[in-house]
């Protein structure tokens, strides 16, 4: 049953929405399993025995719900922990039903796959460390890959990456870290494999080689960015910051600790409750934190300094793809005269280019409103918005502090 | 790093300690003096069989540290183009190295570590020497050409019957106006640009050479601004992002511009990109100066209380201001015109990854 297993999971479970007792609750996650049991997204089956629970209101919903597909939340590296957390409980639990209604995926085990090896499950483990990103657990499981390949060319090994890769990316459609991630290794192993190896081994030994060198490349990027970002923050500023980034984190509390004086409001963030996670980090490092509505960012906005906010994927355009609420508070410091920077690694940029907000793959999540809604109601879900290149004013990434015009360039010479 | 040789040691004592006393002032002359000092140092310094490629980093930094911590303003564009390792890593890479281990693609992310630069190479000390020599010289040449490659452009900017306005004195400007004047008839305002009052001797040149100039002062800018076709102004420094250096007054020109659509035109010559991006652009770029030069010694005496000295009045006196990229239309530089969002291409290509901080 839904209910006793949410009890099951640690109350560090930071599913909020499934705390909630309303109605919506019930109704979603019944949904959900008729949902995914009639559109199992690729490449995976919903494992579960369909309930018999049963809402009233479902067929309503269920129009209204089945474009959006299962969801795979992706606002920042929270959610993601979240998700990690569920791959390890899930590891144990043969049985257990989805029901999550955004825990994503069942880790494959009913999945069909030719080969014994899953690079799903070799993905998962990695996430399972908290700081490691999601790009580069990918990469670290593509790395896996090479490992178990038995391939005995070059060109067979790239085919054999190239099933592994296509497989992350649908596991989960729409986070772009993880397409990036995938997508920047892919790049580097077709190059490599220009050289000439005169043998297999060498050649996958130097690719897995350079695979592992990426995993050291999450902390240093971090520290990187922190170097170069630290720097912007002067004696006595306010600092807004917008949805929960392991990079952003990393910037302050390292000015903080070569004693710089600053205060930082961070904003609650529905659903997911960035801000208290961000408080809670902050905290500790002796930084003054105060939390403030997603509405109240205007209200603010006249006593802040400067922005600083994480990016999810960094686009051709210069542009970002972050939390949902991103935009808004771009927006109003922009029309402020606030500057707003923006922390990214390099695997975060992707070669996309969104025209407008809907030009994205889409991210869907459960929002818990808290009071029962009438069935007619539609509900915006996205978890993440698009910020346009001319509301940001520097991105600090670990190939060095970028004007949004320099991203493109950088892309270029990633992936070229 | 290798001690800096006694023979120009005293050379490089003399300018550090003139850039201190702000004897020399204006980027280029900055510029084109660490360019022939730097000749100098690269020459007389010995270099061993192995790691030249290091060594004479080691020593142009270890110069350059010494000359930004002197005057960091004017080192911060003047400078650095000057020790612009580009020129030094262009060369280094290009000579050939037999023992170069295979490099990985480019990919920035994982291959900064695995840059060349610390490569040994096993070329002959003096054919390193003599290229970096060669370069430093080509870069002087550049240093004085300049002008001319900016005032070639002065054509396409400048229009018949237009009114320019302009604040202050640069000499990048002069020329590029008098190269103007040749083809087309235009009239130009000038503001004074207090306290230096410089706008008062650029208009006596221009008005020499038969240019129809107006003096007003700074206050009057705004008054003026609808009647204008174009601002154009000399740069000190262009910064990363596209911000300008400027004498102090321009960012006013430059919001009174914004305010009446006027396009705002910056004149700045390749060696005064600087390649750091502005934290506190108003405060730590900037010079203060003597307050003599606004307010004479005694006039102000009465508003110290007696006795105890307090200060009540105090007389600030900024030499620079800093004006956001977004406030600049077009750069005109040595290669062309340019977007302000173009800057960083610019940086990319006379400057590589590792001059960007010195320390």
């Amino acid at each position: 049953m839904y209910r006793s297993s949410s009890l099951r999971y640690e109350s560090s479970h930071r599913d909020f929405s499934l705390r909630g007792e309303s109605d919506e609750d019930y109704l979603d996650i019944s949904l959900e399993d008729d949902r995914g049991w009639c559109k199992p997204s690729p490449g995976f089956e919903v494992s579960g025995s369909k309930r018999g629970f049963c809402h009233p209101f479902h067929e309503d919903r269920k129009k209204v719900l089945q474009e959006r597909r299962d969801s795979t939340p992706n606002s920042v590296t929270f959610e993601w922990l979240r998700q990690a957390e569920s791959a390890s409980l899930y590891a144990g639990l043969k049985d257990h039903t989805i029901s999550v209604s955004h825990s994503v995926r069942s880790w494959g085990r009913e999945v069909v796959r030719e080969k014994p090896f899953n690079v799903i499950h070799e993905f998962d483990s990695w996430r399972k460390s908290p700081d490691l990103a999601e790009a580069v657990a990918a990469i670290k499981a593509l790395t896996a890959v090479i490992k178990r390949s038995e391939a005995t060319t070059m060109m067979g090994l790239e085919v054999e990456l190239k099933n592994a890769s296509d497989t992350l990316k649908e596991s989960d459609e729409s986070s772009i870290s993880l397409s990036a991630g995938c997508d920047l290794f892919m790049r580097y192993v077709t190059r490599t494999s220009a050289i000439e190896y005169e043998d297999i081994e060498a050649g996958k030994a130097r690719l897995i080689e350079r695979g592992e060198k990426f995993g050291e490349i999450s902390q240093k990027a971090r520290r990187t960015i922190a170097k170069l970002g630290k720097d912007f923050i002067a004696d006595g500023i306010t600092i807004l910051t917008h949805g929960y980034s392991r990079v952003v984190l990393a910037l302050l509390k390292l000015a903080a600790s070569e004693g710089k004086d600053f205060n930082v409001i961070c904003t609650e963030g529905r659903p997911d409750n960035t801000g208290a996670e961000m408080a809670k980090e902050l905290v500790p490092a002796g930084i003054p934190v105060t939390l403030v509505l997603d509405s109240g960012v205007a209200y603010v906005m006249e006593t802040v300094d400067m922005v600083l906010m994480g990016a999810e994927g960094v686009v051709e355009s210069g542009g970002i793809i972050s939390m949902l609420g991103t935009y808004q508070t771009a927006l109003v410091a922009y029309s402020l005269k606030k500057p707003v920077y923006v922390a990214a690694e390099s695997y975060k940029f992707a070669r996309l280019f969104p025209l407008d907000q809907r030009d994205m793959s889409p991210a869907p999540r459960h929002v818990d409103f808290l009071v029962p809604l009438p069935q007619v109601v539609n509900v915006e879900n996205s978890a993440r918005d698009y910020t346009p290149p001319q509301y940001l004013t520097l991105i600090f990434s670990d190939l060095g502090v970028l004007t949004p015009s320099a991203v493109s360039d950088e892309l270029i010479q990633l992936y070229l | 790093m290798i001690a800096a040789m006694p023979d120009y040691q005293a050379a490089v004592d003399d300018f550090v300690t003139r850039l201190r006393r702000r004897q020399v002032e204006g980027s280029l002359i900055t510029a084109k003096l660490t360019a022939e000092l730097l000749r100098q140092v690269v020459s007389h310094q010995r270099l061993p069989n192995v790691g030249q490629a290091a060594v004479l980093i080691d020593v142009v930094k270890s110069v350059g540290l010494r000359m930004i911590a002197a005057n960091p303003i004017a080192i911060a564009a003047a400078n650095r183009s000057a020790l612009r390792a580009p020129s030094l890593h262009n060369l280094l890479e290009s000579i050939p190295d037999p023992v170069k281990t295979p490099e990985a693609p480019a990919a920035s992310v994982g291959d900064s570590d695995s840059k060349s630069r610390s490569g040994d190479r096993n070329s002959v000390s003096w054919k390193l020497k003599h290229n970096v020599i060669e370069g430093i010289t080509e870069l002087l040449q550049d240093l004085d050409d300049y002008h001319t490659h900016v005032a070639e452009q002065a054509l396409e900017h400048i229009h018949q019957n237009e009114v320019i306005l302009t604040l202050g004195r640069s000499r990048s400007l002069l020329k590029f106006l008098l190269e103007a004047k040749k083809k087309r008839s235009f009239q130009v305002v000038v503001a004074e640009g207090a306290p230096r009052y410089q706008g008062h001797t650029l208009a006596k040149e221009l008005a020499e050479k038969g240019l129809q100039t107006t003096v007003i002062t700074d206050s009057a800018v705004f008054a003026m601004i609808s009647r204008v076709n174009m601002v154009i102004i000399g740069a000190h420094a262009v910064m990363a992002n596209g911000g300008v250096l400027a004498p102090v007054g321009m960012h006013m020109v430059a919001l009174a511009a914004r305010r009446h659509a006027v396009p705002f035109v910056v004149l700045a010559g390749v060696h005064k990109l600087c390649p750091q991006y502005p934290h506190k652009p108003y405060t730590l770029l900037n010079d203060m100066k003597s307050p003599a030069e606004v307010v004479e010694f005694g006039e102000l005496s009465e508003c110290f209380a007696a006795g105890t000295g307090d200060h009540t009045t105090y007389v600030v006196n900024p030499t620079f201001d800093y004006i956001p990229p977004d406030l600049v239309s077009i750069f005109i530089t040595d290669t062309g015109g340019h977007n302000p969002s173009y800057v960083y291409r610019l940086i990319a290509e006379y400057y590589s990854p590792e001059d960007y901080f010195l320390q």
